[in-house]
């Protein structure tokens, strides 16, 4: 998207940041990773190959639901929408990154 | 919980995957448009925005590939290609593939036919709930411990009113009755009755198909008919319900209900059952005739073993409280055991056999599959150079196998469902009536869990194989590293035939105790020697309502019982092609005779010496020693002249002669027999020994009394025995064509009069034999399968070993070898192996022919003539299957197995 100039995700953190996106209402994959690039100011950039099979890895698992719906501009578009299972992961997520930053902040101050 | 939630969602994809590819499509085609959109409006050529977007998308196919595998069951998916591989290679092979079906579709059809047995006899409940809990409680006789008698109205009682372990008991007696059955032209029939008391629905605890039980308050003659009688006499009419049967002599009987099909209280012949009061059977407490099948119900909780250990406690006090059960034990035995224990074990033996005959086959199946690998080594060694990881390769062998098992399994199920026809139709008399067999869920679910275990047994082995081959040796030269692989086939190959000599000595010796039995001559001649049996009416005896000294009930014969017995022999012996006609107390080797103590007059015995006085008994007609051809050795037979008024005599045979007065002249001694009221008889004539059972090792000592010189007053249990009497009649041609004019002749004697039964004794004789020859007959089958199936796989390695050294046999030839050596040299290979097979064989067999000890005749389970000509036999097959591919070996031509390769 856009310049394409973002760096590489952190290993792990793309369902937590697809999870706080949808935290806020319904979203189409579009919209997913545009937020995303510019939540980061356009430091993160979701590879659209790898957007798609993670929203399904998630509906598998039971966080999303997916619905059709029209877009803002009047297209038939798919709604991601977090479920109540969705919720309580991207809390457990926040979590536990909260954490893992905080400890590697600690361990890159002391050196 | 939220692992089965994401595998229905996964589930619930392989329905729905259509959609799936089609949302994805949209939302693809969404993504870019809203991307170009966004270009455009940037300022790009709608072009150059649409070739950037795309651009920028990258791979489709991978991002699509993966979406795709988010939803799916990786294995599962992996499966059906790997299955779908498989399908392949078996349909460009089809002759390994149909060799291979046809041993697995034997090894699973036998197993699956045999499991429908055991599962229909063995496993499924009883017709009545909670089946476990319903017992019978039996009587051992002391001294006689392997007996099971009935009970005496005294034990019923003392074991009712002294018990905590049943819930309900109730106990019922068979009788024989005429009844005739409504309309104006029906004819009598010859019924057997089960008077029971009131507790014995209870125990069984069911309800009527129709109608309702009997009850405590009928005040009327009510019965209840069984399914059976439902549907013959009265075609299955809904209206049975108080129609009235005629009860010869009582009178009318209502039918208040129908028994539900299967329902049976021992005898399965039961017609009607009814009414016995408690009160009746107090009358005759002190009685110890034991003419009552006692069952109960066990209180929920209790197990066999409390319940056996209360009625050892009960035994004591019972002997106590009355002389007659003194010494006697109970015993409690399970519904199921009753009814279906002697099939067990016969049963057990089939379902080895048959897991053994299944061995065999996954033994050959390993065998070809060994040799189809070898020959696919270069396409596998292939696939693992392309990238294939080995555990991919194996996975590949092992799907192959599942397809082979489970083509074998619907296969092996078409086999068993005919192969069930045919044992429903062959042994009708040998399964129980309630049985009802089947290929139901349960029987298909287990031989579907057996094919898959067949195919990690005979799928393992190449794969292992293949995992331990170096894959890219195998590249660099394909012909070396067969060696090892022949000696892995030549083992399974030897344990097939060790397999298949355990089979064989089974069903060898079996034929040889059937043909052994066969042979034994019953002492008569049995050629064209009809049996009828007519129960004698009512009016032919009366209760006297007095008690023997014993405390048996007593009956009275009246005069018309001889007199009707006369006018019927009589009569028989007037019908055409009648020689003579006699009668006596059961069919000749088709009953069982009663046995009685004897003494000398005045030599009185005791104790032990009592015991073992005893000598089968027969009340006979003066003609019966004529109809049968039974041998007059000394002195006179029975005349007419010996009649009620007479001396009284007997004849005994040539072996009680022999045990019993061995120095003596037993003609003229004067013996008392141990009848209730009978006179010392004179023995005047001695005969020849007749077999009863032709089982018997050794003859029986017999004794013959005149019928007409019975006592008059009699104990009840011998004298009902004596109110059904066997007419034997002698043709003089086919014995069988003559049944309806005899059934006529007695229907003119006396209308009320049926006739039971009428069998040739010959049918008699086959009858005894029968479950033996069924026996035989079976594991017969499963032997030619499993001598079949391991001369196949012997075959198979034979010619795949000449093959393989088509090369060194060339140079052999080249080089001077002639015809004998070159043979040689191939068969000893095979012979070697069989040899092997043999040897174990003999061994396994030695320890396992004696769980059919049991059925044997005549010989030990190590009859050595039998093994010797079981081994002769496969040693000889084993031969062919050696000598033709060798023979094939001679035919190579020198030059074109140089070149070969």
């Amino acid at each position: 998207m856009g310049e394409r100039a973002g760096s590489e995700l952190l290993p792990g953190t793309l369902y937590m940041m697809i999870l706080r996106t949808l935290s806020a209402g319904p979203l189409h994959g579009y919209a997913i990773a545009k937020r995303i690039q510019e939540a980061s100011r356009g430091g993160l950039a979701i590879e659209d190959g790898s957007l798609y099979p993670a929203l399904n890895r998630m509906l598998v698992k039971g966080w999303l639901k997916a619905e059709w719906g029209t877009s803002e501009n009047n297209r038939k578009a798919r709604f991601y929408r977090l479920t109540p299972d969705g919720r309580r992961q991207l809390e457990k997520e926040t979590e536990v990154f909260g954490q893992l930053v905080r400890s590697i902040q600690l361990v890159m101050r002391s050196a | 919980m939220a692992f089965w939630q994401q595998a229905g969602r996964r589930a619930a994809y392989l329905f729905r995957r259509n959609e799936f590819e089609r949302d994805l499509e949209e939302e693809i085609r969404f993504h870019l448009e809203s991307r170009v959109d966004e270009l455009e409006r940037a300022g790009m050529s709608r072009r150059d925005a649409t070739i950037q977007a795309r651009r920028e998308f990258g791979s489709g196919a991978r991002m699509r590939e993966e979406s795709r595998a988010a939803w799916q069951f990786q294995w599962f998916e992996d499966l059906l290609a790997d299955l779908r591989h498989a399908a392949r290679t078996f349909r460009k092979n089809p002759a390994f593939t149909l060799t291979a079906l046809g041993c697995l579709a034997l090894g699973i059809g036998a197993n699956t036919l045999i499991f429908s047995l055991v599962h229909a006899i063995l496993l499924s409940p009883l017709p009545y709930p909670e089946a476990d809990r319903v017992v019978m409680v039996r009587f051992t006789p002391p001294n006689r411990p392997d007996e099971r008698l009935g009970t005496n109205p005294g034990s019923y009682f003392f074991i009712r009113e002294h018990n905590d372990v049943f819930e309900r008991m109730g106990a019922v007696r068979v009788t024989y009755s005429g009844v005739i059955p409504p309309g104006n032209d029906a004819t009598t029939q010859w019924v057997q009755a089960g008077w029971s008391s009131p507790g014995l629905t209870d125990v069984m605890g069911v309800k009527p198909l129709m109608g309702r039980w009997f009850s405590r308050q009928d005040r009327d003659f009510n019965v209840v008919i069984s399914y059976g009688f439902w549907q013959r006499v009265f075609g299955g009419a809904p209206d049975v319900l108080g129609k009235k049967l005629i009860w010869v002599p009582y009178g009318a009987a209502t039918v208040t209900g129908v028994a539900p099909p299967g329902f049976q209280t021992l005898d399965p012949d039961i017609d009607v059952w009814l009414l016995q009061p408690d009160e009746n059977l107090a009358l005759a407490r002190r009685s110890p005739n034991r003419v009552f099948h006692l069952f109960a119900r066990l209180r929920p909780g209790i197990s066999l073993e409390r319940a056996q250990a209360e009625m050892d406690s009960l035994t004591a006090p019972l002997g106590a409280e009355s002389e007659i059960d003194r010494g006697w034990s109970i015993k409690i035995q399970g519904l199921r055991d009753v009814y279906t224990g002697h099939l067990r074990q016969p049963l057990l033996v089939f379902q080895g056999a048959v897991l053994i005959l299944l061995l065999i086959a996954c033994a050959n199946v390993a065998s070809l599959l060994l040799a189809q690998a070898a020959r696919r080594q270069r396409e596998l060694a292939m696939r693992s150079a392309l990238g294939s990881s080995r555990g991919r390769v194996i996975r590949q062998l092992l799907a192959e196998s599942l397809l082979l098992s489970l083509m074998g399994y619907a296969c092996g199920a078409g086999l068993a469902w005919a192969g069930l026809r045919v044992v429903r139709s062959a042994l009708p008399t040998i399964l129980p009536r309630f049985v009802d067999v089947t290929l139901n869920p349960v029987v298909l679910g287990y031989c579907l869990l057996l094919s898959l275990a067949t195919a990690l047994i005979f799928g393992a082995l190449p794969a292992v194989q293949m995992s331990r081959t170096d894959l890219m040796e195998v590249l660099r030269d394909a012909t070396r590293s067969t060696m090892r692989r022949s000696s892995l086939r030549g083992a399974l190959v030897a344990a097939e035939v060790a397999l298949a000599v355990v089979l064989l000595t089974g069903a060898g010796l079996m034929t040889n105790s059937l043909l052994r039995l066969n042979l034994v001559r019953p002492g008569f001649d049995t050629h064209g020697l009809l049996a009828l049996q007519i129960p004698f009416p009512r009016n032919t005896y009366q209760q006297t309502g007095k008690n023997t000294a014993a405390g048996g009930m007593l009956m009275e014969f009246t005069p018309r019982l001889s007199q009707l017995s006369d006018q019927i022999r009589e009569r028989l012996a007037q019908v055409p092609g009648v020689e003579s006609a006699g009668l006596t107390m059961t069919p000749p080797l088709g009953g069982t005779p009663r046995r009685f103590n004897f003494s000398e007059e005045n030599h009185p015995l005791a104790g032990a010496e009592q015991e073992a006085w005893t000598a089968e008994w027969y009340p006979v007609s003066a003609d019966y020693f004529q109809t049968l051809k039974i041998p007059l050795l000394r002195g006179r037979a029975l005349a007419a002249g010996d009649s009620e008024s007479s001396h009284p005599v007997m004849v005994i045979n040539a072996t009680l002669a022999e045990r019993f007065f061995r120095n003596e002249d037993p003609i003229g001694k004067r013996i008392q027999i141990g009848v209730v009221y009978d006179q010392p008889r004179e023995i005047v004539g001695v005969v020849g020994d007749v077999r009863q059972n032709r089982y018997e090792y050794v003859p029986q000592a017999q004794m013959y009394v005149p019928r007409v010189q019975l006592p008059r007053k009699m104990d009840m249990t011998l004298g009902l025995q004596l109110m059904v009497g066997t007419f034997v009649v002698r043709t003089k041609g086919d014995a069988a064509s003559l049944v309806s004019a005899l059934r006529k002749a007695v229907g003119e004697v006396d209308r009320t009069l049926a006739v039971t039964h009428a069998l040739t004794v010959d049918e008699y004789a086959a009858g005894q034999l029968e479950d033996l020859r069924h026996y035989t007959a079976l594991l017969s089958i499963f032997g030619g399968m499993s001598i079949l199936l391991s001369v196949a796989g012997l075959f198979g390695i034979m010619a795949h070993a000449v093959s393989q050294r088509t090369n060194e046999i060339g140079i052999r030839v080249a080089l001077g070898a002639n015809a004998g050596a070159i043979q040689g040299l191939v068969a000893r290979q095979g012979m070697v192996l069989v040899g092997i097979g043999i040897l174990f064989g003999v061994a396994a067999s030695l320890v396992l022919t004696r769980v059919i000890g049991r059925f044997l005749w005549g010989i030990t389970a190590t009859d050595p003539l039998t093994f010797g000509v079981v081994l002769l036999g496969m040693a000889a097959v084993a031969m062919l299957a050696c000598v033709v591919p060798a023979r094939r070996a001679l035919r190579i031509d020198p030059i074109l197995a140089l070149r070969w390769e």
